[in-house]
């Protein structure tokens, strides 16, 4: 409730402890599927996951320049990072709760906006943990949703 | 460097790096719940830059006897109010450590502007100034005491399967452990040395254009052009804390 929920997130940012980059574990991907309006029931055989906003190939020192004053889509995806860092680890079922709607609401929307999803289809997202194995870079499902309709979560 | 202009200096500062931040909260493709709680932000933001630089606000009251930074307190505390709707819409921090710096700014020039007595108003400025020093240095601290950033490895992870590095060509990188491992060192020891340079001012701003240039490599690298922007907002603080103590 406002604003005591915001003063609850508020507070700590007074005692930072800044650990960045403290313990390099293994890190998140998400990755989407969009089925047909007749293919979203729970027998669905070995979809064609994507992964969601693979890296570009090659990023040019003037697009890392132009980057440094506007990175709208990089800065969302890497809250995507987080929402899925939360989501695995969540403490509460209101974190999860939250992190998953905002996972598939920013998918979907992205994925309709490049027409890469319709209204009437269903999404579904997985979440992969990226690790080194040895000297192997090996990945593992921990989150698999459930199939959602696009046109629920693209009218919040 | 007088408290009051180091003041209006961050708030400038803060101002166009939320300007920044609030601009990519506006475009076309994010939902309309996040623009309506961004819009406030970049008003805000927009009327403290002009209050800080000495520009006439129209639609705020403005004396005759116009000094900048006079509205600065009822912005600041505006900006507050805003932050304690936006942080329940992402649950938290959006960007991580780059917002959690965003909030301390805000929250110790805020105190700064608004306390009743110049100590106490030093004391809150100084803070902010004590937590960017404890910033880069903590951030060595648990690096060095971490084996796998003393070898090397964890700089070489960070760019092998990290969801940090911008580009493919950029996670190469992992296959020349010797360069990582001696840009490892060079951070840590950066990091850990950065306190003795408020020991001297040419030190210590040197000091600050190495962190700078060290932010706007990952920025590069990793994409992270918000901490590059608020980090340096931080630095008037500094420059203000040492000359206040050293004289």
């Amino acid at each position: 409730m406002f604003p005591l929920t915001g003063l609850r997130l508020l507070l700590p940012a007074l005692v930072p402890s800044w650990r960045f980059f403290d313990a390099v574990t293994a890190s998140p991907r998400v990755d989407y599927v969009v089925l047909g309006p007749f293919e979203a029931g729970p027998d669905e055989a070995d979809p064609a996951w994507q992964e969601f906003r693979p890296r570009s190939e090659v990023v040019t020192v003037a697009t890392m320049l132009r980057r440094l004053l506007w990175n709208p889509q990089w800065n969302e995806s890497l809250f995507l990072v987080s929402l899925s860092e939360r989501l695995i680890h969540a403490a509460t079922g209101e974190t999860a709760l939250h992190s998953q709607r905002e996972l598939l609401l920013r998918v979907a929307r992205d994925l309709h906006r490049r027409g890469l999803a319709s209204p009437d289809a269903f999404l579904q997202i997985r979440l992969r943990l990226v690790g080194r194995e040895g000297e192997h870079v090996d990945s593992a499902v921990v989150y698999l949703s459930a199939p959602c309709a696009m046109e629920a979560l693209l009218t919040p | 460097m007088m408290l009051a202009s180091a003041l209006r200096l961050s708030d400038a500062m803060m101002a166009l790096a939320f300007i920044q931040q609030s601009l990519e909260h506006l475009r076309p493709a994010v939902r309309l719940q996040e623009r309506l709680l961004f819009a406030p932000r970049l008003i805000l933001s927009l009327l403290l830059l002009a209050d800080a630089a000495g520009w006439a606000l129209p639609v705020l009251y403005t004396p005759v006897l116009y000094t900048p930074g006079l509205h600065a307190p009822v912005l600041l505390g505006a900006l507050v109010v805003n932050h304690l709707a936006i942080l329940p819409f992402f649950n938290g921090t959006y960007n991580g450590g780059a917002d959690r710096m965003s909030l301390l700014i805000l929250l110790c020039l805020t105190l700064a502007h608004i306390l009743p007595e110049p100590a106490w108003r030093e004391l809150a400025f100084g803070y902010l100034g004590m937590q960017l020093l404890l910033s880069y240095f903590m951030s060595g601290w648990v690096k060095v005491v971490n084996r796998d950033w003393r070898q090397g490895r964890a700089l070489r992870d960070v760019f092998l399967f990290s969801a940090y590095p911008v580009g493919e060509n950029i996670r190469r990188w992992a296959s020349r452990p010797g360069l990582l491992t001696t840009m490892g060192w060079a951070v840590m020891g950066f990091e850990l040395a950065f306190p003795l340079t408020v020991l001297s001012r040419p030190a210590l701003v040197a000091g600050l254009v190495v962190a700078a240039l060290f932010h706007g490599a990952n920025a590069c690298l990793f994409g992270l052009n918000r901490f590059f922007w608020i980090w340096i907002c931080a630095y008037p603080s500094i420059l203000w804390l040492q000359e206040r103590i050293l004289g």
